[in-house]
């Protein structure tokens, strides 16, 4: 391969830069997880006396973080569940039909991931509020599925693209009918982008904040909400511990996704591919 | 037998291209009507809203207010802290894909793993991450102190300065993702044959690596900017009140003021930004694809 | 228009049936296909017998493929009727015509393993467990692949993939099976094999095969018969014997023979035979006997082996050797042709006693090797 060549200076100027915007992004993720077994709970780093007090007292009694899990947890469940329908369909809508105005559709699933959450959330608010919907879960996780279904839509078009339609025309000629086909050789084949569109999905939910914030009551305060709440007028030191925890779970969660992934490709890629988590980091990628 | 068939020849065709069809609408309906019903309607009502005046005739009167006073200065802030942003995720995204680009497929894994990692954790995590990295004891100020620079601690929250830094660091993941798609694209060998002709690195940079880069350059930039322009989270924990941005002005006026029509109009007031952005972003892309096409034939 | 219909097996094609042939005859009448107004089939109609190798040889654009898709029934033609047994499946979706379909891409089930791809089928069809496990280790084992049943698809070669394709649709025993291009993704020399290779199991199972391929060689070498596709035309449906010895047509003459074609006018009959008049060099030509009046434009087409190079008084022309290339056994010719500059004809003799260049050569061809097309008939 002809390529300029590398001087020595060039190089170490390279990494130094490169290292440097790097710590700036993973630093304050660092910070968090570091600061949350520190008995000072606040702006001290690195800490003095390590201690697992914030842990505990997020599970004590009287503490509000169980409750704002949980609710989080159900409407993410339920945001996820409304989302995989919508993908599932409109993903075959969109890969495998004849669909007048297909790329209406397309712009139209894209809208809710350019237009500002904000917008989106001020006008939930303003068909939530009339129907006496304000602090309802369902409302919230109906809310929430309009910024996660875009998403599992857009993975499942790239599952389903990704899958040779002519497999289903050779289980056609054999004598395959079509619910067959969907059950043995289409949904084996999408299983990973169907997971990988659930985690996202429920990702999306677990960590929205204006839509939440907009339709919730005081009886129904999601997570990203309380640690809002927490951040600005209740100072309440758990917090700490509760953000080193959505930090483990998204980890977790794309770990996930890069397992089933790798799994579902064969094992021929790489853990790491910078494929395997940008194909999926910028689903919108393609509208703008 | 040609005679015969030859009357009712497109039937069965016909039959099967709208088989498909129908499947297609069918499959289609769930999500159109969702988004048509829960995104769609909702941005209307806010329109219609934002037009409303209290006894429901038409009016101006809240894009009036929203562009005066106090409204015009947050609209300035947005503006400026949003492009002060674009600029820095900007630069810092071109270093850091550039690097990344020339990095051994290994390292340059682990690099986007780091860049792409933190834009799926909640952003108000990695908000309060700066909020303690950047207090009076916090990181940054206690290492400046370690090193003896004078004047620290320094105050680097509450302040612009913290917004920015916040806000850049939420929109890096972006900016980087596209440029370093972008520069994969470039071929490396077109710098190689500038240089046997004699081009000196700067000049490669300028007159060939550049201009290879620039849509997309354009495209990131407007991008972090666009998404800047809604944004909500970072600013108002990390900033003062000279640095309120519009959805805290939507995000006040709907849950403290009660003020309807005033959020409406914002919201309407931003949203044609952000459209007037993205119909820059398309221009930009289809200036790139077309020059591309030229350079092709 | 194109209606070669009525089989006329030949000796060749009986002695390729066995008595316990599986497969069934199929019946194509006036099959028609157009995508806007481009005609990809037009009216075709053919007949299949049981057990017949069939191959549908054409370029790309000739509606080999389309005739085949409409078999199979991945495209709905637009008229006509396919008829397999004497089951009329014109209508019938895919899934229900039990065809067997082997692709050029394989399309070999990536999450099943090989035994479960070649099984898939029979457990469409209820069959039980134990027959199924027998009925997959025999079939693999006649494709010679036992042993290979506990792989993934991605884990075998090119050709072994193509083999448990083929497994996949045999396993079954449906009554006729389409191939499209099977071999068109491997190379050369594991072409070669595998086309005797399915050629003996198509034998020995006295399967109903129709294979579409853009490759002559592997049309003669297969075939009981052969359908010559051209713009949607079915130019001549014949064994490779009577397509390479009289084609009907100029296309088919050049396409199958890469004949050398001289334009002449007809003199007249005498008995068995028929003599042109050359145009070029004035000679005479005796060919067998055409049907044809005396006086008609004639393109006269002979192949470049069935041409021999002689005396310079014996031939029907004469001209001069300006290239002769040695190719193993035989020897390529190019020869310029006295009075005329038509292109150089060219002649394939085996090697030793080919011309050298600069020699100068009578051209002759036995009667029998020479076949005459009428000149307003295209080609």
């Amino acid at each position: 391969m002809m390529e300029l060549r590398k001087t020595l200076a060039g190089r170490i100027a390279l990494t130094a830069v490169a290292t440097v915007i790097l710590l700036f992004l993973a630093l304050p993720i660092v910070v968090i997880v570091v600061t949350s077994f520190s008995s000072n709970a606040f702006a001290q780093f690195p800490p003095e006396v390590w201690t697992l007090n914030w842990y505990k007292a997020l599970f004590a009694d009287g503490s509000k973080w169980p409750a704002a899990l949980s609710l989080s947890a159900l409407i993410a469940a339920l945001s996820t569940v409304f989302s995989l329908i919508i993908g599932v369909t409109a993903a075959t809508a969109l890969t495998r039909s004849e669909l007048p105005l297909r790329s209406a559709v397309y712009a139209l699933v894209l809208g809710p991931l350019v237009i500002p959450q904000i917008v989106t959330a001020l006008g939930l608010f303003l068909l939530f509020e009339p129907a006496a919907m304000l602090g309802s879960p369902l409302a919230i996780a109906l809310g929430h599925t309009v910024l996660a279904s875009p998403i599992a839509v857009l993975i499942l078009i790239a599952t389903l693209r990704g899958i040779d339609e002519r497999l289903e025309d050779a289980a056609a000629s054999m004598g395959a009918g079509r619910l067959t086909i969907a059950r043995r050789i289409t949904f084996p084949l999408a299983a990973p982008g169907m997971i990988a569109a659930a985690i996202f999905s429920f990702i999306t939910s677990f960590d929205e904040f204006y839509i939440s914030q907009f339709l919730s009551s005081v009886d129904t305060v999601t997570l990203p909400v309380r640690v809002y709440n927490s951040l600005t007028f209740e100072i309440d030191p758990s917090v700490t511990a509760v953000s080193a925890i959505l930090i483990a779970f998204a980890i977790l969660a794309l770990g996930l996704v890069a397992l089933v992934r790798w799994l579902g490709s064969g094992r021929q890629n790489s853990l790491l591919s910078v494929e395997t988590a940008t194909g999926v980091a910028t689903p919108g990628g393609d509208a703008i | 037998m040609a005679a015969l068939t030859a009357t009712a020849p497109a039937r069965p065709r016909k039959l099967l291209a709208s088989r498909k069809t129908r499947v297609g609408i069918l499959y289609a309906l769930p999500v159109v009507v969702y988004l048509l019903v829960l995104f769609i309607y909702p941005i209307f009502s806010t329109l219609l809203l934002s037009l409303k005046s209290a006894d429901g005739s038409f009016t101006l009167h809240w894009y009036v207010e929203a562009l005066t006073g106090v409204n015009l200065s947050v609209l300035i802030t947005t503006l400026r802290i949003s492009a002060e942003t674009a600029l820095l995720s900007l630069v810092f995204g071109f270093l850091l894909a550039n690097a990344i680009s020339r990095l051994k497929p290994l390292w340059a894994g682990l690099a986007m793993l780091v860049v792409v990692v933190p834009h799926f954790i909640s952003a108000l995590v990695r908000t309060y991450g700066w909020i303690i990295m950047l207090g009076d004891k916090g990181l940054v100020n206690e290492s400046l102190a370690g090193l003896s620079a004078p004047g620290a601690p320094y105050q680097l929250l509450y302040n612009e300065l913290g917004v920015v830094i916040g806000t850049t660091s939420m929109m890096l993941p972006y900016t980087v993702l596209l440029l370093y798609g972008v520069m994969r694209g470039v071929d490396r060998r077109l710098l190689a044959a500038a240089a046997s002709m004699g081009a000196g690195r700067v000049t490669i940079f300028r007159r060939v690596y550049l201009p290879l880069v620039a849509p997309g350059l354009a495209s990131a930039g407007l991008l972090s900017f666009i998404l800047s322009l809604g944004y909500y989270i970072t600013p108002a924990l990390m900033g003062g009140p000279n640095q309120t941005m519009i959805a805290t002005l939507i995000n006040q006026q709907v849950t403290k003021d009660n003020q309807w029509n005033g959020a409406a109009a914002q919201g309407v007031i931003l949203l044609l930004l952000t459209l007037a952005g993205l119909l820059l972003v398309k221009l930009v892309s289809s200036l790139g694809a077309s020059r591309k096409k030229r350079s092709a034939s | 228009m194109a209606e070669f219909g009525v089989a006329t097996p030949s000796v060749e094609v009986a002695g390729g049936k066995p008595a316990t042939a599986t497969g069934k005859s199929l019946s194509v009448v006036a099959l028609r296909k157009t995508y806007g107004d481009v005609v990809a089939v037009d009216e075709a109609s053919m007949e299949i017998a049981a057990g017949e190798f069939v191959t549908f040889l054409g370029s790309s654009g000739s509606g080999k493929t389309t005739t085949l898709m409409m078999i199979a029934g991945f495209c709905e033609p637009d008229s006509g009727t396919i008829t397999v047994g004497d089951r009329d499946v014109t209508r019938l979706a895919p899934q229900k015509r039990n065809l067997g379909f082997v692709f050029q891409q394989y399309l070999l089930f990536p999450h099943m393993t090989v035994s479960e791809n070649v099984a898939f089928p029979l457990t469409l069809r209820g069959v039980a467990k134990d027959e199924i496990r027998r009925r997959v280790g025999e079939t693999l084992e006649i494709a010679g692949l036992s042993g290979f049943g506990g792989r993934k698809p991605r884990e075998l070669s090119g050709g072994q993939q193509q083999r448990v394709a083929l497994c996949r649709a045999l396993v079954y025993r449906p009554p006729v099976i389409l191939m499209d291009e099977p071999l068109g993704a491997l190379d050369k020399k594991l072409r070669d094999q595998l086309q005797v290779e399915i050629k003996s199991i198509q034998q020995e199972l006295g399967l109903t095969v129709i294979y579409v391929t853009h490759d002559q060689e592997e049309a003669l070498v297969m075939s009981d018969r052969i359908a010559v596709m051209r713009n949607g035309l079915i130019e001549q449906f014949d064994t490779p014997r009577e397509l390479f010895e009289r084609p009907r047509t100029p296309f088919v003459a050049d396409f199958l023979g890469a004949a050398n074609f001289l334009p002449g006018r007809i003199e007249k009959h005498d008995g068995e035979h028929t003599l042109v008049r050359l145009e070029q060099s004035g000679g005479l030509l005796k060919a067998r006997r055409h049907d044809l009046t005396s006086g008609t434009e004639v393109k006269v087409a002979v192949q470049p082996g069935r041409l021999r190079a002689c005396a310079t008084d014996d031939g029907f022309c004469t001209g001069t050797v300006e290239t002769a290339t040695y190719v193993g056994t035989l020897v390529r010719a190019g020869v310029r042709v006295d009075g005329g500059d038509a292109p150089l004809l060219r002649l394939e003799v085996p090697a030793g006693r080919g011309p050298v260049a600069g020699e100068r050569v009578g051209i002759t061809a036995y009667p029998e090797d020479v076949n005459l097309f009428p000149s307003e008939q295209g080609g």
